[in-house]
């Protein structure tokens, strides 16, 4: 038809991307261990309880290994790749499990990413171990998190820095030991700090969570001062800021796709049990085919998550688009899911005895965290577009 | 399809890759000034089919074609993936389709899985070299999405069959030397007074599978009008015609089972067909945003809408969702363990109305354009993109429709209950 655009991004996954035996392995264990340690009976219980953050689980999660999995085992994480935090986090996302996970892998990476050698050594191995529970807090009222929209302000004074700004919906925030959050400074460029909490002058307020088991905070610094090593020191902060969301991106798209997959599996279940009309409801194309729909709209999102993990093992600074496409497509699905979810499993859908409406949570939730799929195709369109 | 191209190859792959490019850059033909067929589904006139059919024949001697077929049949024994480099370049430089595309895609793979050795040594070269053209007869009046209640039927007849009965949608037919075709060759099914079960078993069990003389005696092709105004289209009526008894492929009654495998390299949903398949989906997102730079809404270029880049990214997002999960399916099984079959048959639901949706927005980019029509001097791209969409609807209705596609994936992916 018409000539080519010269100018198309180019998008560079390896050939060979997909998942090996040693892959098959995590998953294997992940879903077991999952399976025994948060069958769905036991998350009701914490949901109901409002406990959304376990300290004890959160150390068992950190001596498998999980909570560091793609640090560098210099720092005492396990040194694994996306891929492998892929499927990790498909199975976390199929059993919903609470606590901060997302939060600390990114304050993880932020502190890799933005860190000088002495900053990683020093706060990287307490978050692999589990004994410090960090966070990030990437949004301010306005919906903005991306390094242009920064309007929290870090102020030099003598020995340290003063901060000052709201941040908004920070996982686990009341719980957390640690925060990485993004401040601009009098020169207008944006910096990453590691704030320890408590600190005097940072308050942090629970917020009511639409998904029990991701409570969340709002982060006021009302004039916190901080020492200047809270300031993470790396050559190019901005950058390093960009870098922790592509792979935020990324992990939130892997999350989603296996939370999109317990619903498929949940109303597949039920349209071969559910019996009307003298026949399993199943059978019916109204049924049948938009659980046909939701199982493609899986496979293609898992398709883009996993080519967004695996270009972030390859050629990590190649990956923006592909965990943009991740996260919109990821955020569709799963919305997408719940939606059919919850409707053909008819009445019984409606009701808090369902398992459907938690993922009817997570789903809302992981939507509207780090960009929803108006939000990333905007970002595309820019690309796209030139 | 450049993606295709950013896939990080084998250094053997990559500068083969760049051998075929530079030869299709030198050898493509030039537009021949008459109008060209979008796809092998429209091809009307004996000019357009002659220039397709040398293309064809010259990507043949370059050694670009049947690249994993066998050598003795014709081919070159090479890995799939080169056959798939050689595709993908073809679609990319823009070059013209490869026309025998039931020849080289379904009848071939097909008589390379179920022939005897004298029928791959006899059908398989003139296939890749355009020699031999094939159609298909499937689809009946009667016997569409249901189409194991076809009527057609094949009587045994001194040493041979004859045949008797109509096939639809014969694509190509008009140029065709063979046909696969699928008859009845056991009793019709009695709809009254049967069990269920048994007339489903009978129904199957009572179809063979033929490669039929398209020169026979009692051969009446007649072309079938598409919505696009475009012939390419014909139906077959059969009337006591000929064939020997060689025709049979396969065992007598094993047509049900073959025509799937048919069906499957129809669908995209297995390899080694050979060549030429190149997804219409897989890059032309590129020349919707080039579109869009070109024509302009409401007094300023498309491309500055933000609608239509909303929806232009999403399809981009949509493509390469496409492209990575072929790319997966392409790995081994650990990708799937799951639903080892999904991403398999999913490829052309996804891929058919991908095509649709991309189509629908070139004409919705257009604007008020989007309603001129072919022959007009004004039209946008000579009002290729309406046609496009109007033809792609061949595609999400042929070869299994959408919804026949939605119940297969739903009972052999998910488990769900059958509906027939």
């Amino acid at each position: 038809m018409a000539s080519r655009p010269a100018a198309f991004p180019r998008l560079e996954v390896p050939t060979d991307f997909g998942f090996t035996e040693e892959h098959g392995l995590l998953r294997q264990e992940a879903r077991r261990f999952l399976g025994e340690r948060l069958p769905m009976p036991e998350l009701r219980k914490r949901a109901d309880a409002g406990i959304g953050f376990d300290r004890a689980l959160w150390k068992e999660l950190a001596e498998l290994g999980w909570v560091g999995l793609v640090l560098p085992e210099s720092v005492g994480g396990a040194g694994l790749g996306w891929l492998h935090l892929e499927i990790l986090l498909e199975e976390m996302g199929r059993r919903l499990v609470p606590g901060p996970f997302l939060g600390s892998l990114l304050a993880g990476v932020a502190i890799l990413e933005g860190g000088s050698e002495a900053q990683r050594a020093a706060l990287a191995p307490g978050i692999a171990s589990g004994d410090v529970v960090a966070t990030l807090a990437p949004t301010e009222p306005g919906g903005v998190f991306e390094a242009g929209g920064v309007t929290a302000t870090a102020e030099p004074v003598e020995g340290g820095w003063v901060l000052r700004g709201q941040k908004t919906h920070v996982l686990c925030g009341a719980d957390a030991d640690l925060v990485v959050a993004p401040f601009r400074e009098p020169s207008g460029a944006v910096a990453l700090f590691a704030v320890a909490l408590p600190t005097a002058g940072v308050a942090a307020e629970p917020e009511v969570s639409i998904d029990p088991t991701r409570p969340m905070a709002r982060i006021g610094f009302d004039g916190a001062r901080v020492g200047a090593a809270a300031r993470l020191g790396g050559a190019d902060p901005e950058g390093a800021w960009h870098r922790t969301l592509v792979r935020g991106f990324a992990a939130l798209a892997a999350e989603s796709v296996g939370g999109a997959e317990s619903v498929l599996l949940l109303t597949r279940d039920y349209a071969i049990a559910r019996k009307q009309f003298d026949r399993p409801i199943g059978f019916f194309q109204a049924v049948k085919h938009p659980i046909v729909d939701m199982m493609c709209g899986i496979e293609l999102a898992r398709s883009l998550a996993a080519g967004a993990a695996a270009v972030l093992d390859a050629t990590p600074e190649a990956a923006e688009p592909l965990a943009r496409m991740a996260k919109a497509q990821a955020s569709d699905v799963y919305a997408q899911s719940v939606r059919k979810g919850v409707q053909l499993h008819g009445g019984y859908g409606f009701t808090w005895d369902c398992d459907v409406h938690f993922y009817f949570r997570r789903a809302m939730w992981s939507r509207a965290m780090l960009g929803d799929a108006i939000h990333h195709r905007r970002a595309l369109a820019g690309q796209l577009f030139g | 399809v450049s993606a295709r191209t950013d896939e990080t190859e084998s250094r053997e792959d990559a500068d083969f890759r760049r051998d075929v490019r530079a030869w299709i850059a030198s050898e493509k033909p030039a537009h021949p000034g008459f109008k060209l067929p979008q796809s092998f589904l429209e091809v009307e006139s004996e000019r357009q089919f002659e220039f397709l059919r040398a293309w064809q024949r010259k990507v043949y001697d370059a050694g670009y074609l049947g690249l994993d077929w066998p050598a003795e049949y014709g081919g070159r024994g090479d890995p799939h993936k080169r056959q798939r480099i050689v595709s993908q370049e073809i679609a990319r430089a823009g070059a013209p389709f490869l026309v025998n595309v039931i020849g080289l895609q379904w009848a071939g793979p097909t008589i390379l899985a179920f022939g005897s050795e004298e029928q791959k040594r006899r059908y398989l070269k003139p296939i890749l070299s355009c020699e031999e053209i094939w159609c298909q007869g499937f689809s009946e009046p009667g016997a569409g999405s249901d189409l194991a209640s076809l009527t057609t039927t094949a009587e045994v007849a001194g040493e041979g069959w004859v045949v008797t009965g109509h096939k639809v949608w014969t694509t190509l037919a008009h140029f065709a030397s063979w046909m696969i075709l699928l008859a009845r060759t056991g009793p019709a099914p009695e709809p009254e007074g049967q069990a269920l079960a048994a007339l489903r078993a009978h129904k199957y069990a009572g179809i063979s599978y033929f490669l039929f003389p398209m020169d026979a005696p009692g051969v009446t092709v007649q072309p079938l009008v598409k919505m696009t105004g475009e012939g390419g289209f014909n139906q077959v009526i059969f009337d006591r015609a000929p064939m020997p008894r060689s025709a049979l492929l396969g065992q007598l009654g094993q047509g049900w089972q073959i025509a799937m495998t048919t069906l499957t390299f129809e669908r995209g949903a297995a390899e080694g067909t050979g060549g030429g398949q190149a997804s219409p989906a897989e890059s032309s997102i590129r020349s919707v945003v080039d579109l869009a730079r070109r024509v302009r809404r409401e007094g300023r270029p498309a491309a500055d809408d933000p609608v239509i880049r909303d929806r232009a990214a999403q399809l981009w997002i949509d493509e390469e969702a496409l492209r990575l999960t072929g790319q997966r399916a392409r790995v081994a099984g650990l990708n799937m363990d799951d639903r080892p079959l999904a991403t398999r048959l999913m490829n052309k639901l996804v891929y058919s109305e991908l095509g649709q949706r991309l189509t629908e927005f070139a004409c919705e980019v257009l604007g008020p354009d989007a309603a001129l029509w072919l022959g007009d001097p004004c039209a946008p791209d000579k009002a290729e993109w309406p046609r496009a969409y109007l033809n792609s609807f061949g595609v999400t209705i042929g070869g299994g429709t959408s919804e026949i596609q939605r119940n297969i994936i739903g009972e052999r992916v998910l488990g769900l209950p059958k509906t027939k």
